[in-house]
């Protein structure tokens, strides 16, 4: 891909001077204070006493921790591949659709409620006394209430429920450009519709599929809500173990620590993704040759 | 259009940061408290009486409220920590001391509930506002034949049914007092003790939940619910409360006494003084208590209460109060409490 | 001939039920005569006082959408112009801009949260709705701007070199080429960003500031309580709102256009 040259007639600079300032400023100065943290000694009473430490990351060898990192690789995997098999298909009816507008207000507008309360409304439906057991026992399908709260399933459901306008958007806008008189022409080459679809259509929507597969994964990889509220005794995940070290154990250091592995870890998975997959979703192109070592740069610059 | 667009921005840039300043003069007194822990007519009088607007926001738990304050988000002039929280602002200077002579109202404050504070004796810097401890709750239409003990947690039949706190001071608690030990204890083998108590319980629960058990103890899917009186009873139709018993376990349990206290640096200290002194006279003290179902720790107001409260004072005289742990106590709670949260 | 998706319309029906499932067990309870989950009775009770007796719920609702909208606004600008930048132009901190773009994605919302307390604090800006607006641009934007990217990747700079080979200046070139080009994913970008903002409880709970509760710190304070069901007739009446006025401004953007 060609790319123009940042001249003075060509404001590529001017353009991204906003993003740079504000995320700098704003996010960048943060995680700088957390880097740091992870560094530090838990004060005796939350924060930090200024002594410096390796401490909080040898206290992550802890077994307890590989067995949530674990518990929450599958979940986040699991819930991420549902996720983005349902939304492939809505978003290439959206793109197809003459009323795009209106079908992404439907897509989004159940989500302007209140979190809790689609949560609740979520409990409501599935409790052992809930609607969704209502409705089978009064069909004669089942003849006692079916347990669907309170375990990894549930969480999962939520989190794909929680998650899937987040796949679906991408995707959309992904796909709404792709010429679809290349699928047609396949089909007229004597391709069937499903590898049609395989060969023509998703490789040239790999962005659509890889933003949507970001915003899907990495959020349900720090879940904290979900799990808390349908999950049973054995759901607990990282984002959870987070916020306890956080506010019950007041150890500020270990929290940090444990943030910096995740952040570093998936922004390494992320890089390697689409690195194999040769996109440029995140503006990367596959014509720089220097490119990982342009990246580790960035990194050590974020860092 | 272009111009539109950055016109669009502007007005989104400075709208909050206008909103956020405004708000007339006079006196105003900022408030942080737990949700629904004060009645709104209470603070609409308080106002009407002394000119002083409150402004609350509320937290949901005690460190939620600390870490904000730690972290540098005051602002504030009154927070309402429980007593181990009390004792840690104690220590990390967060607290103003608070000076009784200004507060005339401070003798109606039950001597037998002061008596037994452990987390700021003298009460230096904290004012009691209300006291209570979490029960357990059984909806008796379901269960029957059982004791006031935390043992019903032992019981497999109920499997599935039940549910604790996601605290790890009110289960690991619960436990200690089963046994017989302090709710405070700091000694490693009894709490491997009552970690394996717990991990004993544990198969038995559905969950460890804060959030949502009361609603779904209401619904009729949790049968046992460890919990706040108040929780449960928010929740359940009123003409059915009957079919809940709400008892203190015979071995005793951990207690709260939730204080107000003044932030160090509070900018409204004469009006936080004049508050405080409001909520504890005899009148809007009943009010409150009122408000909550709970048993007040105001003398004099007791008489003037017109609700039958969820449980009485004497009801906790099998509870201890939760003190700070300190750090060391607090990581082998942190621990054990990791421990049967992960799973082994 | 278009071809009917007919597989894909099933998934996006089912979808689309799945999604709004929810809503209308919220819709029911809003009309619940009890508190409690059973159903006893048609009732307008808690739209009554939803809206005579709930200043508090109204002002956190306030704060709420005015939060969402600036943010979401601000994000989208801000982000969509980074997007353009990064795929068509080339331009100094290049890649160090593409990688800080998602790293607020990354991050625990608690660890954000606390940083940013610790920042604000540490220079000094008093915590507000203005602390909450910053936050919420902060952690919009990435969203922003990966899905305007997503949508750009595939369009050569030709197009741009094209507009300017017929004489188009910089900024016609921006307004009547790349933002057209762009604008599902800016709408989706938008959206996005809305929802974000207005389900987020973690972050802003640390950054806000005194009076400046958002209506998830309101409920999310509540949960233990009992979320009262005005908080459903809210919803409610918020999402008759939103397709009210969605609606409306198509037909005024309509006859703007026809003019």
């Amino acid at each position: 891909m060609t790319r123009l040259p940042g001249t003075a007639k060509t404001p590529g600079g001017l353009y991204a001077a906003p993003s740079l300032v504000w995320l700098s400023v704003f996010f960048l100065a943060p995680l700088a204070i957390i880097v740091a943290y992870s560094f530090l000694t838990p004060g005796a009473l939350g924060g930090v006493e200024w002594s410096p430490t390796l401490d909080a990351y040898r206290a992550i060898a802890n077994p307890t921790f590989g067995k949530v990192t674990v518990n929450t690789i599958i979940v986040a995997m699991g819930a991420t591949a549902i996720t983005m098999l349902i939304a492939i298909p809505c978003g290439y009816y959206m793109a197809r659709s003459e009323h795009q507008n209106i079908l992404l207000m439907l897509v989004m507008i159940p989500f302007w409620t209140n979190f809790l309360i689609r949560i609740y409304a979520w409990i409501a439906i599935l409790g052992n006394e809930g609607f969704l057991n209502d409705l089978l026992l009064s069909l004669g399908l089942v003849d006692q209430s079916v347990r669907f709260l309170y375990n990894r399933g549930a969480v999962m459901l939520v989190l794909v429920y929680t998650y899937l306008p987040y796949a679906i958007l991408p995707l959309y806008s992904t796909i709404d450009k792709f010429d679809f008189s290349l699928l047609e022409a396949a089909r007229d080459l004597g391709a069937s519709k499903m590898s049609a679809i395989n060969r023509v259509l998703l490789p040239n929507i790999r962005g659509g599929v890889l933003t949507a597969f970001l915003f899907t994964f990495i959020p349900i990889f720090g879940a904290y809500a979900v799990p808390l509220l349908v999950g049973g005794t054995e759901s607990y995940m990282l984002g959870n173990l987070i916020a306890d070290e956080l506010t019950k154990s007041r150890d500020w250091p270990l929290a940090s620590a444990i943030s910096m592995v995740i952040t570093l870890v998936t922004t390494l998975g992320v890089l390697l993704l689409l690195r194999a997959n040769g996109t440029s979703v995140l503006g990367g192109d596959d014509h720089e040759a220097a490119e990982p070592a342009g990246e580790a740069d960035a990194l050590g610059a974020a860092r | 259009m272009k111009k539109l667009v950055l016109l669009l921005v502007a007005v989104a840039m400075i709208l909050p940061l206008t909103l956020s300043s405004c708000g007339g003069g006079g006196e105003k007194l900022y408030l942080f408290n737990w949700i629904y822990y004060i009645p709104d007519d209470v603070l609409e009088d308080f106002t009407k009486e002394t000119g002083i607007e409150v402004v609350v926001d509320s937290y949901a738990s005690n460190e939620e409220m600390y870490n904000k304050v730690v972290a540098g988000g005051a602002g504030y002039d009154i927070v309402v920590p429980s007593g181990d929280y009390v004792s840690i602002m104690i220590a990390g200077s967060l607290l103003e001391p608070i000076d009784k002579s200004r507060l005339k109202n401070f003798g109606n404050i039950d001597p037998a509930a002061i008596a037994r504070i452990g987390f700021d004796v003298g009460n230096t810097h904290s004012v009691p506002y209300m006291m209570g401890a979490a029960g357990v709750s059984i909806n008796t239409t379901k269960v029957s034949g059982y004791e006031h003990s935390w043992s019903i947690f032992d019981r497999p039949d109920l499997q599935g049914r039940m549910t604790m706190l996601d605290d790890m001071r009110e289960v690991l608690g619960a436990a200690l007092k089963s046994l017989g030990y302090s709710v405070n204890d700091a000694d490693p083998a009894h709490l491997e003790e009552a970690r394996l108590v717990v991990e004993r319980w544990k198969p038995n629960l559905v969950k460890f939940d804060a959030e949502a058990f009361a609603k779904s103890f209401a619904a009729g899917e949790f049968w046992v619910v460890q919990g706040y009186a108040e929780n449960v009873f928010l929740e359940y139709p009123e003409d059915r409360r009957a079919e809940v018993d709400f008892f203190f376990p015979k071995e005793g349990m951990p207690m709260y006494m939730d204080s107000l206290c003044i932030l160090k640096g509070a900018k409204n200290v004469d009006q936080a003084y004049e508050f405080i002194d409001y909520i504890l006279r005899p009148d809007v003290a009943a009010r409150i208590a009122d408000y909550l179902m709970l048993p007040s720790p105001n003398v004099p107001a007791r008489a003037l209460m017109q609700v039958q409260p969820n449980y009485e004072f004497t009801d906790l005289a099998n509870g201890e109060f939760k003190e700070d742990l300190g750090q060391e106590t607090l990581k082998l709670y942190n621990d054990a409490w990791r421990r049967i949260r992960v799973g082994n | 001939m278009k071809r009917r998706p007919s597989f894909s319309r099933a998934v996006f029906a089912t979808t689309i039920v799945f999604l709004s499932m929810p809503l209308l067990v919220l819709v029911l309870y809003s009309f619940n005569e009890s508190k409690s989950g059973s159903w006893t009775g048609f009732s307008l009770r808690w739209y009554a006082q939803l809206f005579l007796d709930s200043p508090r719920l109204w002002r956190a609702f306030g704060n709420s959408a005015i939060v969402a909208l600036s943010s979401a606004l601000v994000a989208t600008v801000i982000g969509t112009l980074g997007a353009i930048a990064v795929n068509w132009y080339r331009f100094p901190l290049r890649k160090y801009l593409r990688t800080i773009t998602f790293l607020p994605m990354i991050l625990p919302e608690i660890i954000i949260g606390v940083s940013l307390l610790i920042f604000f604090s540490g220079i000094g800006l008093r915590l507000s709705l203005f602390t909450v607006f910053v936050a919420h641009v902060s952690f919009n934007l990435p969203f922003v701007f990966l899905l305007v990217l997503a949508r750009l990747e595939e369009f050569d700079a030709s197009i741009i070199e094209a507009a300017r080979d017929l004489g188009a200046s910089e900024a016609q070139t921006l307004v009547r080429v790349i933002i057209p080009v762009s604008m599902p994913g800016i709408v989706s970008g938008f959206l996005t960003a809305v929802t974000l903002s207005l389900e987020d409880f973690v972050i802003t709970f640390f950054v806000t500031g005194p009076g400046a509760t958002t209506l998830p710190l309101y409920v999310y304070s509540a949960i233990r309580f009992g979320v009262s069901p005005v908080i459903n007739a809210l919803s409610v009446v918020m999402i008759v709102g939103t397709i009210i006025l969605t609606w409306s401004s198509r037909n005024v953007l309509k006859y703007i256009a026809a003019k």
